[in-house]
């Protein structure tokens, strides 16, 4: 397929992908606000340090608060990476790769951008957010489902899945890096109090019930670094995703990507045979900066083999 | 609801005058009258929603936010009987026909200027007549694959030809989701009408497009100006339907004498390109330098016979304005065949004569820029102000051969939805005519609606709608 | 008379190109007025060769790798028969009253025009073209490569592409066709460049020189690279990158008699 598409595809899902995680980041951030405990500074820190925003946070805004961030994060057009501008920029890419992707996915991406340009009219707070996170999860479902259920397997189908799993393995290894920055003792059950920030963290990423069907019991972080970044049936685990990735790079035609297969295949061996001995051994900060790093190096070679291919 | 009767004099595509009905919207006319009208908006409505999801839009030029607007679609079909069509079908394929030999003939011998039809300055001085085209042989010797002419009914119900379009017309995927909306809407209607389908445009289309080179199994592709296009919407349509690429300038590369386009697989070469750009903007280094749009090169291959563009280059001197009168004569000398449609009467304001007369008579006379198009650049004198009359005597005056003037039409009416119910509206139609092994018109087209009230404008640039079109089957009773 | 010819032409770009196309008409072709012995052209990739609209010869030249610089290098030998007629080239002449940009005709090159050319044509245009000079004086580095001859004509100063475009102008608004030549002229002074430009009117049913620059009517030193409706249609190089930055030309163009057949390349 063209390579200019290709590179619509792929951003479109990844501004979906984008604009989910960035959700589900702010729900659990906004459902821990509501507990005795509260958000404190650190968690709103934590949100603005996983998605690279803190200076452009700082430039317009003087104070942390959860109703600046909330607004910052929803609907703020001068942040690149506010749900609005994800969901233009998705919306954008789409419209740019018309022809190639389904009446049925095109309606659904066309609908959620006028619904949420309708939407950024109305005033956000921490009193409706909750059906705001929801819409945008339930509108990146259904954009889901209706490219599962009706597009072709053609290398158009598999750039969209690339772009989905690589902007997902770079979201979860974010938060495990920042979430994982200050822990001393990994195997310590951890407090009560904190205790509602690892819930929190299993929630943004959806793992909060499958952590509770395999680990049962007791939270402590290295059994969740294992899950997000070992786990090889859990759908937001790096593991999984770099499994996605390297299979989805195989099944795209033509030498140009090369380099991006090889980079997948390795780092996906390196997970797949993987333990969190390894990971202790060199230390989880030092160990996820190195996976980033990967990955971003996986995104480079996708983009140079593929996305702008002479 | 009930259907306001049109002005005197005016020939309506519904009614009578008097109160009578025509024949063919009799049945649709007592379907109307029993429909309820809160019913009939909350279906208009529908229509509209489903025009924005579905993103049928188009961008408006001159319109710095590039803002998307949709064109406002009329739920009431026109309606064309079978006899009526095949008169205009035959008419239609005949024009086309004698405007590609007239394409092929200027471009090579030139017999048409030779023997004094057409004067030689009015041709070799036009913009549009492409130096490069001059000996280059085609295949099948097409020009205009894909040819819109615009067609009006007058007073008299007789069709004319307003126009021909042989460069990149467009409005052929509103005929298609047109349909497809009115049967959403109203599938009732069509169990009681026999309307020819349109559907299978996209895959004819597909089929002249392979036809057009002797290349087998040839790469076709669409190339777009992009998404900031009034017609994007078009052209990613057509090309998903044709299961084609949709490709930019950028996609594409010339080397070693083909053209090829970039893929996640590397080049692959390109045989057919419809392209809906204009010849100024389709290579920067034989045109216009500051075109970001077309392919550098691409002349080139195009002159070795390596690439096939539809509709070809140099087009444009065949659907030029001062060039229009001569339609019927080419007819004529290229067929030996009298012209089933007629033109619209021309004044061309290069001849001493026509032009004292138009300067006469600028209050009665539509004057138009012999290379304007979409309703731009045009004096409609009997609606026209004294200030814009004296605009216009002026212009004319200082550069005669830069217009033509034609008589103010009344261009027929069809019922149409507005604010204060159903109401006469001006229409015209732009059937589009496919060359290729043989000449295809797909039965129906483009019926345009001027939606202000006595309005001839049906541009859509200029507050113009659209209408399903349905021509009628011929029903053999049993 | 026979000359020799040796054209180098370097473009250097301040970043990377990612890919290049040109158009390349530095090629001339033998007519009856000159006849080419020798000629090669040293491209930095293969080019296909074809004729173009005017019968020009044009290499058409991609490279679509990432390079800094395009070095284009042309030697050859041709031999000018000026006093040969070259007779009709099949294009009709009212194509040449064309406008095009860089020489539309202003209000002021059309009264121009209309003051100097009274009375005959021919002798019209000898008289326009001596005062054109007197009006436009040789002036190297005045005007830009994309001046228009409205420009120009306006500065009172310019070069050959100038002058010629001018002199275009005002034949075509007078309803003379006529056309831009591109091409080398042979002087024994350096003052000028060799790379060259002069103008083609159509009179009388044939195509007759006006030099402007030189004041000559006979193209008794001039070789023929191209013609077209105007510098764009006709120049040695046309081309089109992606990215690269600013870009840096360096030419050079030596003429000479070439009194033996003494030209060799490596």
């Amino acid at each position: 397929m063209l390579s200019r598409i290709a590179d619509n595809l792929y951003w479109m899902s990844r501004y979906l992908e984008r604009a989910e995680n960035t959700v589900r980041l702010l729900d659990v951030t906004q459902t821990v606000s509501l507990m005795p405990v509260g958000a404190n500074q650190d968690d709103l820190n934590a949100l603005l340090e996983i998605s690279g925003l803190r200076s452009g946070y700082q430039s317009s805004h003087h104070a942390l608060a959860l109703p600046d961030v909330l607004k910052f994060f929803t609907m703020d057009e001068a942040n690149p990476g506010s749900i609005y501008n994800c969901l233009r920029m998705a919306r954008d890419n789409a419209h740019a790769a018309r022809g190639k992707i389904t009446a049925e996915m095109w309606e659904s991406i066309n609908s959620t951008w006028l619904d949420m340009r309708l939407r950024r009219t109305r005033e956000i707070g921490v009193w409706n957010a909750n059906a705001f996170f929801d819409w945008v999860k339930e509108r990146s479902h259904l954009f889901r489902g209706a490219t599962y259920g009706t597009i072709m397997r053609t290398d158009a189908y598999q750039f969209i899945r690339l772009g989905t799993f690589v902007e997902r393995a770079d979201n979860s290894a974010r938060i495990l890096s920042v979430k994982f920055h200050r822990i001393e003792d990994y195997d310590r059950p951890v407090s009560v109090a904190d205790l509602y920030q690892w819930t929190a963290l299993l929630r943004s990423v959806g793992a909060f019930e499958a952590y509770q069907e395999m680990y049962r019991g007791e939270v402590t972080p290295a059994k969740v670094a294992e899950m997000l970044i070992f786990r090889p049936d859990f759908p937001r685990s790096l593991r999984w995703c770099l499994d996605s990735i390297a299979s989805i790079l195989v099944k795209i035609r033509g030498d140009a990507g090369l380099a991006a297969k090889r980079q997948s295949a390795e780092l996906f061996a390196r997970l797949n045979y993987g333990h969190m001995d390894d990971v202790l051994a060199v230390g989880l900060p030092e160990y996820l900066q190195g996976l980033m790093a990967d990955i971003a190096d996986i995104g480079d070679s996708i983009r140079k083999g593929y996305l702008e291919a002479v | 609801m009930k259907v306001r009767p049109p002005g005197p004099g005016h020939y309506d595509e519904m009614l009578l005058a008097g109160n009578g009905i025509r024949e063919h919207y009799r049945d649709y006319g007592q379907w109307l009258e029993s429909c309820d009208e809160a019913w009939l908006a909350q279906r208009r409505q529908e229509a509209d929603l489903l025009f924005h999801r579905v993103g049928i839009t188009f961008t408006v030029y001159g319109d710095e936010q590039g803002a998307e607007r949709l064109i406002p679609f009329d739920a009431l079909p026109r309606i064309i009987p079978a006899q009526e069509w095949q008169v205009l079908e035959r008419g239609l394929a005949q024009r086309v026909q004698a405007l590609n030999h007239f394409l092929h003939d200027i471009y090579h011998e030139q017999h048409i200027l030779r023997e004094g039809v057409i004067p030689s300055e009015q041709v070799f001085t036009n913009t549009q007549y492409q130096l490069a085209m001059q000996g280059l042989d085609l295949p099948h010797d097409i020009y205009t694959h894909i040819a819109g002419i615009d067609v009006i009914r007058n007073n008299d119900g007789r069709f004319h030809v307003l126009e021909d379009n042989l460069r990149c017309p467009s409005g052929v995927s509103y005929m298609l989701q047109n349909r497809i909306m009115m049967m959403r809407l109203f599938p009732e209607l069509f169990a009681r009408y026999p309307v020819a389908p349109v559907a299978h445009y996209p895959s004819l289309l597909l089929d002249t497009l392979r036809h057009a080179t002797p290349v087998d199994n040839p790469c076709v592709v669409v190339l777009t100006p992009g998404r900031y296009n009034s017609a994007y919407y078009e052209h990613a349509f057509l090309a998903q339907q044709m299961g084609v690429e949709l490709v930019e300038g950028v996609d594409l590369l010339v080397k070693n004498e083909h053209v090829y386009m970039r893929t996640t697989a590397g080049l692959q070469q390109v045989d057919v390109i419809y392209r809906r750009i204009d010849d100024d903007f389709l290579d920067p280094l034989a045109f216009r330098a500051d075109s970001s749009l077309g392919v550098p090169g691409l002349l080139s291959v195009y002159r070795k016979g390596n690439v096939v563009l539809a509709n070809a280059m140099g087009t444009g001197i065949a659907d030029d304005k001062s060039i229009y009168p001569y339609v019927p004569d080419m007819v004529r000398f290229y067929l030996s065949e009298e012209p089933v449609l007629e033109n619209v009467h021309t004044w061309q304001c290069r001849r001493p004569d026509d032009l004292s007369y138009v300067l006469d008579n600028l209050h009665e006379l539509v004057v138009k820029e012999t290379h304007g198009a979409g309703g731009y650049g045009m004096l409609i004198g009997p609606k026209a102000t004294q200030a814009e009359i004296e605009e216009f005597r002026a212009r004319l005056k200082a550069a005669p051969h830069e217009y033509i003037a034609q008589p103010t039409l009344s261009l027929s009416s069809c019922p149409t939805f507005v604010e204060e119910g159903v109401a006469p509206r001006h229409i015209d139609l732009r059937p589009f005519v496919l060359c290729g092994r043989e000449t295809r018109i797909v039965p129906g087209g483009l019926t345009r609606v001027a939606l202000r009230d006595g309005s001839l404008v049906v541009n859509s640039s200029q507050g113009g709608g659209t209408k399903d079109t349905w021509v009628l089957e011929e029903v053999t009773p049993c | 008379m026979k000359l020799s010819i040796s054209h180098d032409t370097t473009y250097a770009y301040e970043g990377e190109v990612s890919r290049s196309t040109q158009y390349i008409r530095l090629t001339p072709h033998s007519s009856e007025r000159q006849t080419v012995f020798q000629w090669t052209l040293d491209l930095p990739v293969d080019a296909s060769q074809l004729h173009d609209a005017y019968g020009n010869i044009v290499h058409v030249m991609t490279i679509d790798h990432p390079h800094d610089a395009i070095a284009i290098r042309a030697r050859g030998v041709v031999e000018i028969l000026p006093d040969a007629d070259e007779g009709s080239d099949g294009i009709n002449p009212l194509f040449f009253l064309r406008e095009t940009p860089l020489t539309r005709a202003d209000e002021s090159i059309r009264d121009y025009a209309a003051l100097h050319m009274q009375g005959a044509a021919r002798r019209g245009l000898e008289h326009l073209m001596a005062d054109l000079l007197l009006r436009m004086p040789y002036t190297p580095g005045s005007t830009h490569v994309y001046e228009t001859a409205a420009e120009s004509f306006a500065k009172g100063a310019g070069v050959c592409q100038d002058h010629t475009h001018v002199f275009i102008a005002c034949c075509r608004s007078q309803g003379i066709p006529a056309r831009y030549v591109s091409g080398y002229l042979h002087t024994d002074d350096d003052e000028h460049l060799a790379s060259h430009a002069w103008a083609e009117a159509w009179v009388d049913d044939h195509w007759h020189t006006f030099d402007v620059t030189n004041g000559l009517l006979v193209p008794s030193h001039h070789l023929k690279l191209a013609i077209g409706l105007d510098y764009m249609e006709a120049c040695p190089v046309r081309g089109v990158r992606w990215g690269g930055d600013n870009e840096h030309l360096s030419a050079q163009a030596a003429v000479s008699l070439a009194e033996y057949p003494l030209f060799t390349d490596q």
